[in-house]
């Protein structure tokens, strides 16, 4: 099956293997999210109340409140995987301790879909995408 | 990342554990940032308390902290208090919580519970000023200057510090910045990263409260985490920028931006984008701002069960006039008025909170609804004058067996909402 990967900055560590949750908008914490079901909250957005956890959740950039952390506590994901970060990003990773990556050298979200295969290797900055219909 | 020599005996642990909790965190910052090195801070410095760290991974106990402040530690740089102690994901009423109506906010155990009243001491005792409020910078009477390496932890107070005063800071205020002072150099601590990346432009010159908030959110949502240039702008107000900026890091992350002529990095276009052309070029047409203010307004009828303005808290001058507005009038549905606690006192010394009392509005500080974790039972319809709180709200109810609703408009639509428990408000 063919692989594609995509060289990328670390934000943190480690080296995981899940399905994609592809968010096409940008993610919201605070009251847009719920940390215990691992859930977005807010309404409008398209993954309303799709669960997260243990998915490579894959988002364009964060937004909003500081309280963006609450994707990174609780039910939280495999790993995250965006293409454009900022302080909320980083403190989500540092709450969540799981592989995170930006910086791609082509736009993750133009190639992965919900339900591919990723491989999240933070530690050697890359990801490697199986595709579903691949 | 680079750490001096002092840095990194902290980090051994030779300066002690809270040293050296603070250093993991602060070099694990830099690197997730790709910063070079720490900067020392020598503006100001924010932090939601009472959490001694901004990942609980990083925190460490209250005996630490006492041991700490017992050795004589202080915070590096002057230090407020964010908004009211968290506690359990929530933040309670500093004033205001005996008449919200709202359990458990509205009992004595729980309102003491939430003021984590050891902590704050403790903090206290370290040089943290508790004001208490998502914009205390409005009551704090001490700015950063222009320059000045700033650690703030707000969304909505991150533009301005950076766009209205020209100090620097990422979104990163925590315990470890403010006690030793640092931060990790990258984002908008570096000059490269403060110009303009994109122009924005708008059909209409944007001058009243109410465009302000919706141009806000749509910028927002174009223009994600860009530096943004604006070109068809009034002299925004006080409570404008608030608006502006509370919106803006609602529908996007916009942490920067210039308004050429206004604000202090930008004597003129062409200086706000440092001679480089604009990455794209966005026009905010009537259009737009009427799909903003679609999207913010999310109810079906024109029924309204309660109201809450105040988000960011008000200045005194919006105290001022709004009890202008309620003198001698009464509301008929539960009205809550959000404030700084600094401007509680003032409000009572002015006699603005007289007139609120009569007017049966509730005049609360420190919080809001959506930080509050929702409003009182039996509340289906909520009237707000705030692109933030609208959008928000609403993620605390998620199930469609308990969905709240919300109008959303102006500050005298929601008056009008109070006075009579009917929307009137409409696209203009």
């Amino acid at each position: 099956m063919k692989k594609i990967r995509i060289k990328g900055r670390r934000e943190f560590g480690g080296v995981v293997e899940a399905e994609a949750l592809v968010s096409p908008k940008p993610l919201e914490g605070f009251a847009n999210v719920d940390s215990m079901q691992g859930y977005v909250t807010e309404r409008n957005h398209p993954l309303f109340k799709v669960c997260y956890t243990g998915k490579v959740l894959v988002y364009p950039s964060p937004r909003g409140s500081g309280g963006f952390m609450g994707f990174g506590i609780g039910a939280v994901p495999a790993a995250f995987v965006h293409t454009e970060g900022n302080a909320l990003s980083i403190a989500c990773a540092l709450c969540a301790h799981i592989p995170s990556m930006t910086d791609f050298e082509t736009d993750p979200m133009t190639v992965i879909e919900t339900g591919d295969m990723v491989l999240v290797n933070a530690d050697e900055g890359y990801i490697e995408i199986t595709k579903k219909n691949g | 990342m680079f750490l001096n020599d002092e840095e990194k005996r902290m980090l051994n642990g030779e300066m002690g554990i809270v040293p050296q909790k603070c250093m993991e965190y602060l070099q694990d910052e830099g690197e997730a940032a790709g910063a070079e090195c720490l900067i020392d801070l020598d503006g100001t410095a924010d932090f939601h308390t009472p959490m001694t760290a901004m990942s609980y991974r990083y925190q460490f106990g209250i005996e630490e902290l006492r041991k700490l402040v017992e050795s004589g530690a202080r915070f590096k740089v002057p230090v407020f208090a964010n908004k009211s102690p968290f506690l359990e994901g929530k933040v309670t009423c500093v004033h205001g919580w005996k008449g919200c109506g709202m359990a458990p906010h509205n009992e004595e155990e729980y309102h003491e519970r939430c003021m984590q009243k050891e902590f704050m001491d403790l903090y206290r005792k370290m040089g943290m000023m508790t004001i208490h409020s998502c914009d205390y910078y409005l009551a704090s009477t001490y700015w950063p200057t222009k320059g000045q390496h700033c650690a703030w932890n707000e969304s909505s107070a991150l533009p301005w510090v950076n766009a209205v005063l020209g100090a620097r800071s990422n979104i990163d205020g925590n315990f470890a910045s403010a006690f030793l002072g640092k931060a990790p150099a990258y984002g908008f601590h570096l000059d490269e990263n403060r110009y303009a990346t994109v122009y924005v432009t708008s059909q209409r010159t944007i001058s009243t409260d109410l465009e302000y908030d919706l141009f806000g959110f749509a910028v927002g949502e174009e223009c994600g985490l860009a530096v943004p240039a604006f070109a068809n702008m009034s002299r925004p107000t006080t409570t404008q920028l608030l608006k502006l900026h509370s919106a803006m890091n609602t529908g996007g992350s916009i942490h920067m931006y210039h308004i050429p002529g206004t604000t202090p990095e930008a004597p003129d276009m062409e200086y706000a984008f440092h001679g480089q052309k604009p990455r794209q070029e966005y026009m905010v047409d009537d259009a737009r701002l009427k799909k903003a203010y679609e999207t913010l307004n999310y109810h079906t009828g024109d029924d309204v069960d309660m109201v809450s303005l105040g988000c960011p808290h008000m200045t005194v001058v919006d105290l001022m006039y709004l009890a202008r507005k309620l003198e001698g009038k009464k509301a008929k549905v539960p009205f809550w008025i959000m404030t700084i606690p600094w401007l509680y006192h003032i409000a009572r010394e002015q006699g603005y909170l007289e007139i609120f009392e009569a007017a049966g509005a509730n005049l609360m500080t420190g919080t809001c609804p959506a930080a509050m974790g929702g409003v009182p039972e039996g509340v289906k319809v909520l009237a707000v004058d705030s692109a933030k709180q609208s959008y928000y709200i609403t993620g605390r109810y998620p199930d469609d067996d308990r969905r709240l609703q919300v109008c959303y408009g102006t500050q005298d639509d929601c008056i009008e909402a109070a006075l009579t428990g009917k929307w009137r408000g409409e696209w203009r």
